[in-house]
């Protein structure tokens, strides 16, 4: 058996992530959960704490969505994991839905395992310009890594030890997801992705401020285009 | 003659410049004997100083440049203390982006040394 880690990255989520690990819990309690608190302001940690069945690790100040998840990779392979799970927490990601992915991932022929959002009932409706920006850079990640991603921005995911090894080493720090699958690329490792159903959110509002989609576009456009021509170590592949 | 470069250049503007580039020089040197300019980001400083400096002992590098791109010779003096400018402010970006760099892993660490520390005080090895 993979010993499996869903990563949690929190920022201001005492309202929900209370039910999403006790989700975890009785869906899936083989698996070890680890809440990287990114500096919030409210009763996060206390909740996390509350359920006696999550590690916390609390950054001193806001480090953002990229640099938080790095905290848990570099955890991950710390702590001896074979994958890491990504899930959000504000319960839109189908926590019952991890053990596929971790199916997928054992089938050894992919480094990373993307929960594709087909059916997308998140109640949460971007602007449009956003929608086309992220349609635009979708297809050109898609496009660059050889195919077969149809939803490249999605933060539910699951990575192997040599995915995480390459994602503890770089990282990027704001919307990471879609660079992320360029750098996977660029190290010669490979992503596959299954669909799952996204839950609407529990409650609240969302605190992820959507990016302003100019900025959004330049700045994952320029750091994908960068990406690209920079030198990369390629992992030494063995088996995981 | 155009009439846009003038062949000798004026006895005020060159003392202008050796008395900036003395100046900026001593006061880049202070700043590093007093410890508060690091000797890596003092050179950018110095060669600016010191290339200043060449240009005022020997002003003719400044109007052979304007007859070259047919300006007048202030404006090649101009751009020339501008693109030093511009040099600087770049190796500052670079600096700041290296130091945002290591301040992130430095966070990640302390963050998960905190947690390794409360584990072992929740639970300490016998």
């Amino acid at each position: 058996m993979p010993r499996v880690l869903v990563i949690i990255p929190a920022y201001n989520e005492e309202e929900t992530i209370g039910d999403v690990i006790a989700a975890l819990r009785s869906h899936s309690p083989e698996y070890n959960v680890l809440v990287i608190d990114d500096g919030s302001h409210d009763r996060t940690a206390e909740r996390v704490r509350a359920t006696g069945h999550a590690a916390l690790v609390r950054l001193p100040y806001n480090l953002g969505i990229g640099g938080a998840m790095q905290t848990g990779f570099k955890y991950a392979i710390r702590q001896g994991y074979d994958i890491a799970i990504q899930c959000d927490a504000d319960g839109q990601h189908p926590v019952e839905q991890i053990p596929s992915l971790v199916e997928r991932l054992s089938r050894n022929d992919a480094d990373v395992v993307i929960g594709s959002r087909y059916v997308a009932d998140s109640g949460y409706t971007p602007s449009l310009s956003r929608r086309i920006g992220k349609s635009i850079l979708s297809r050109l990640v898609d496009a660059l890594i050889g195919g077969g991603i149809t939803d490249t921005t999605s933060g539910f995911r699951a990575m192997n030890r040599r995915a995480l090894e390459v994602f503890a080493d770089r990282y990027p720090d704001d919307y990471p997801e879609a660079e992320a699958l360029v750098i996977l690329h660029m190290c010669g490792l490979r992503a596959v992705e299954i669909p799952v159903t996204m839950h609407p959110r529990k409650g609240g509002v969302t605190s992820i401020k959507p990016p302003h989609a100019a900025y959004y576009m330049v700045k994952v456009g320029l750091a994908i285009f960068v990406d690209l021509f920079r030198t990369t170590k390629r992992t030494t592949s063995g088996e995981p | 003659m155009d009439g846009y470069t003038q062949t000798g250049i004026q006895t005020a503007h060159r003392l202008g410049i050796l008395g900036l580039s003395v100046l900026l020089l001593a006061v880049v040197l202070e700043l590093v004997r007093r410890g508060y300019l690091k000797e890596r980001y003092a050179l950018l400083w110095l060669a600016t100083a010191g290339l200043s400096l060449l240009v005022g002992a020997f002003p003719s590098i400044i109007t052979w440049l304007a007859h070259l791109f047919n300006f007048q010779y202030l404006t090649v003096l101009f751009a020339m203390y501008f693109a030093f400018t511009l040099a600087l402010v770049l190796c500052f970006t670079i600096v700041i982006s290296r130091l945002a760099e290591r301040n992130r892993e430095l966070t990640q660490e302390v963050a998960l040394l905190a947690h390794k520390v409360e584990q072992i005080e929740k639970d300490p090895p016998p």
